[in-house]
């Protein structure tokens, strides 16, 4: 597989040139630019595969950015924002974004959401996968059924649902909203206690530790992701 | 003799009145006197007329009387046969006299009456220059206090009563400062009742007459106008107009005021959230930007292949820039706490979750601790502001893991009482000093304010200030390890219906 392509758009020039050097060492193409207007030009121009973007730009209004370049692009969208700007964030994920990290990030986190993100985006359009593992569980969608080293476990519909709509997208970042109108419909929009007894559900069911989750994890403030 | 009291004529004593009786009499007399042989008494009279009705003119009504009596005596006695007595001789004389009395009485009757209309319409003037006078000023009164002031002066000026302005303070009225006697009695109630109602109020407390007159405003009664006075007829009706043009002049000032402080708060109110806000965020952003390229830069050296010393100073700098960072993070929390910024976004949920969140958070600063978690099985929903109790929680453990002997585990335990969840962190390390247990919690305070380890003791002022926001409190004790306990209000747990085990 060729190295991938990176656009960059971010304005302080440390962080551009400090996100390079680690990318381009681990063989990624790097674009760069510190303005919206410059993104969307090179986004028409070359042929890119994953989005960095920042949200606190100078020059205008990152979410809306999000929310046009939808329409055009289906590559994955990294965002980068402040720590305590958790609506920022969900807005941003309702807009289309895929992930987030919080300043500051390490470069290997980074570079693990990358990894993530370009793994989950060629199936796009794919036939979608029937069976996953995680852990010691296996779930197989074709004949509905939940594992645990070879013994079956018991879902409520609500919880199997649940389940179904996290593995769909595995590594990426699921606000509350996403998830409630997946499985109860979008009349549930504001129930988040609904989802987050749910997924306790799930973690009591399916994690070794549910205090500690390592397969359900929790965004604060913003939703769930599900990590294989 | 009130109604003459009544009559601010030219002379007002009654000496003056009396020489203003016998002056002009004697003077008609002593006109008439050397024609006496020329003029009939019926003529002479004509003289006497006159006299009494320049009197009534400058004297007024009870001069204009004496003068007409006075009139006809010195007729009777100088001018009408037989001279020097005061028998008539001829009867129709008797008609003359009579005549002279009636007419010295109707023109005394009218110049007074004249007078009294001239007077009133001079007063009414004086009153309308006197309210014209006092709106002007009320138009540039600038504060309550002012209104108020001016109100006084002017009734006390001009009405001869004592004037108090009193505002609305919810459901009561209340002087504009201390320094004013407050009321009791049947005036407060008066007052009160003039706030309800609306209505004007009138109430007797010997010897001092009340008067209340709410101050309309546009959306309600924003006041009363409390008028009093002593041996002075504030009752009566023909003042009235009087009293309900100055109120209603009061109300629009006060409503007036009410305005200009509502928009003036309303602007201050904007200019200083924007600047706050703004001040917060640019300095947010600022510290984070370096402080994301030293962290980036620091964890790009950590990976690579360096000698041991090199490696250790690049993870000890990559450590202490997260710590730098918390710090700021930690900072930025407080100056919006305190400032009233952080509108909590409460949502009910399992206490586990953010326990969990919070510990996956820390990864690497918890490495050397285990880290267990006793829950009880049948743990409530909490209702709490997520992001927010996560910043507790990492707090806690932070502290913690910084006080605690490496390899030392680090307990959280949750139980629930009738009223609270009790969620505790606790370590194996060293105590907290016994007698600082309660202003640990204070900004800027440390266990140890001498000990090495790093931190400015304001992450425990920030967990009270969040725990206190949630309605909950929070305390440390030393009874199994140091430990640090906060508690939650339970409250009302939404049900969710237990879910149909069937497809």
């Amino acid at each position: 597989m060729s190295e991938p392509t990176v656009l960059l758009i971010e304005d302080e020039v440390q962080i551009r040139r400090l996100v390079r050097t680690a990318l381009e060492e681990e063989g990624y193409r790097v674009l760069e630019c510190g303005t919206l207007k410059e993104g969307l030009a090179q986004l028409h121009t070359a042929a890119i595969q994953l989005l960095i973007l920042d949200l606190g730009l100078p020059d205008g209004d990152g979410i809306a950015f999000i929310r046009e370049l939808r329409t055009q692009f289906p590559l994955p969208v990294l965002v980068l924002s402040a720590r305590s700007a958790e609506g920022e964030k969900i807005r941003a994920l309702d807009a289309g974004a895929d992930d987030y990290l919080t300043k500051p990030y390490s470069t290997g986190e980074l570079l693990a959401r990358m990894r993530a993100q370009l793994r989950r985006a060629p199936q796009e359009g794919a036939t979608a996968e029937t069976q996953f593992r995680f852990g010691d569980i296996e779930v197989d969608l074709a004949q509905r059924s939940v594992t645990r080293r070879g013994e079956a476990l018991r879902l409520t519909p609500i919880e199997y649902r649940l389940l179904c709509a996290m593995l769909a997208e595995p590594g990426k970042v699921l606000t509350y909203r996403h998830l409630l109108s997946a499985v109860w419909g979008k009349a549930f929009i504001e129930s988040n206690h609904y989802l987050r007894i749910y997924v306790s559900h799930l973690r009591q069911k399916l994690e070794d530790d549910p205090a500690q989750p390592e397969h359900f994890l929790t965004e604060t403030g913003v939703g769930y992701r599900f990590q294989p | 003799m009130k109604s003459l009291s009544l009559l601010p004529g030219p002379s007002h004593s009654l000496p003056a009145r009396m020489l203003w009786v016998v002056t002009t009499c004697g003077l008609a007399t002593l006109l008439a006197w050397p024609w006496r042989e020329l003029l009939d008494p019926a003529n002479t009279a004509m003289l006497y007329v006159l006299a009494v009705a320049i009197v009534a003119a400058r004297a007024g009504k009870g001069a204009a009387i004496a003068s007409a009596l006075l009139g006809s005596a010195l007729l009777d006695f100088f001018f009408i046969y037989p001279h020097f007595t005061f028998t008539i001789g001829d009867a129709q004389h008797i008609v003359t006299l009579g005549v002279m009395l009636a007419v010295a009485f109707i023109i005394g009757n009218l110049t007074v009456g004249l007078q009294r209309e001239r007077e009133a319409a001079l007063e009414r003037e004086r009153q309308s220059r006197a309210l014209y006078q006092l709106a002007s000023q009320l138009a540039g009164a600038l504060s309550l206090e002012q209104v108020d002031e001016l109100t006084r002066g002017f009734l006390q000026e001009t009405q001869a009563c004592h004037g108090l302005l009193l505002m609305r303070q919810g459901e009561e009225v209340s002087p504009l400062s201390n320094e004013q006697p407050t009321l009791s009695g049947k005036p407060y109630y008066a007052a009160q009742s003039a706030l309800r109602l609306g209505a004007v109020q009138a109430t007797l407390d010997e010897p001092v007459q009340w008067l209340f007159l709410p101050l309309h405003g546009s959306t309600y009664t924003r006041g009363v106008l409390a008028l009093s006075a002593s041996g002075n007829d504030l009752l009566n009706s023909e003042r009235r107009p009087l009293f309900d043009a100055i109120a209603a002049l009061l109300a629009a000032s006060v409503e007036r005021l009410h305005f200009v402080e509502v928009a003036q708060r309303a602007q201050l109110q904007m200019t200083d959230e924007r600047l706050r806000s703004s001040i917060l965020s640019a300095l947010s952003h600022d510290i984070r930007t370096p402080l994301t390229v030293l962290y980036g830069m620091a964890d790009t050296l950590a990976q690579a292949e360096l000698p041991k010393a090199l490696h250790e100073m690049a993870d000890a700098m990559r450590q202490q820039t997260l710590r730098l960072n918390s710090m700021v993070s930690n900072l930025l929390d407080m100056a919006k706490l305190r400032a009233g910024d952080i509108r909590l976004n409460l949502e009910w949920q399992p206490v586990e979750e953010v326990i969990g969140a919070s510990i996956k958070l820390l990864g690497q600063a918890l490495a050397q601790h285990p880290v267990s978690v006793t829950l009880p099985t049948e743990m409530p929903l909490l209702r709490f502001d997520a992001v927010l109790m996560e910043r507790v929680l990492c707090n806690l453990l932070e502290n913690a893991a910084k006080y605690a002997a490496p390899g030392s585990p680090i307990r959280i335990a949750a139980r629930t009482d009738k009223k609270f969840a009790h969620i505790s962190v606790c370590n194996d390390g060293s105590q907290f000093p016994p007698d600082r247990l309660e202003s640990l919690f204070e900004l800027f305070e440390r266990g140890d304010t001498e000990s090495n380890v790093p931190g400015v003791g304001l992450g425990l002022a920030i967990c009270r200030s969040i725990v206190t926001a949630h309605g909950g409190s929070i305390q440390a004790d030393n009874d199994d390890g140091a430990c640090v306990t906060f508690t939650l209000p339970l409250g009302d747990p939404p049900v969710i219906e237990p879910e149909d085990d069937h497809e």
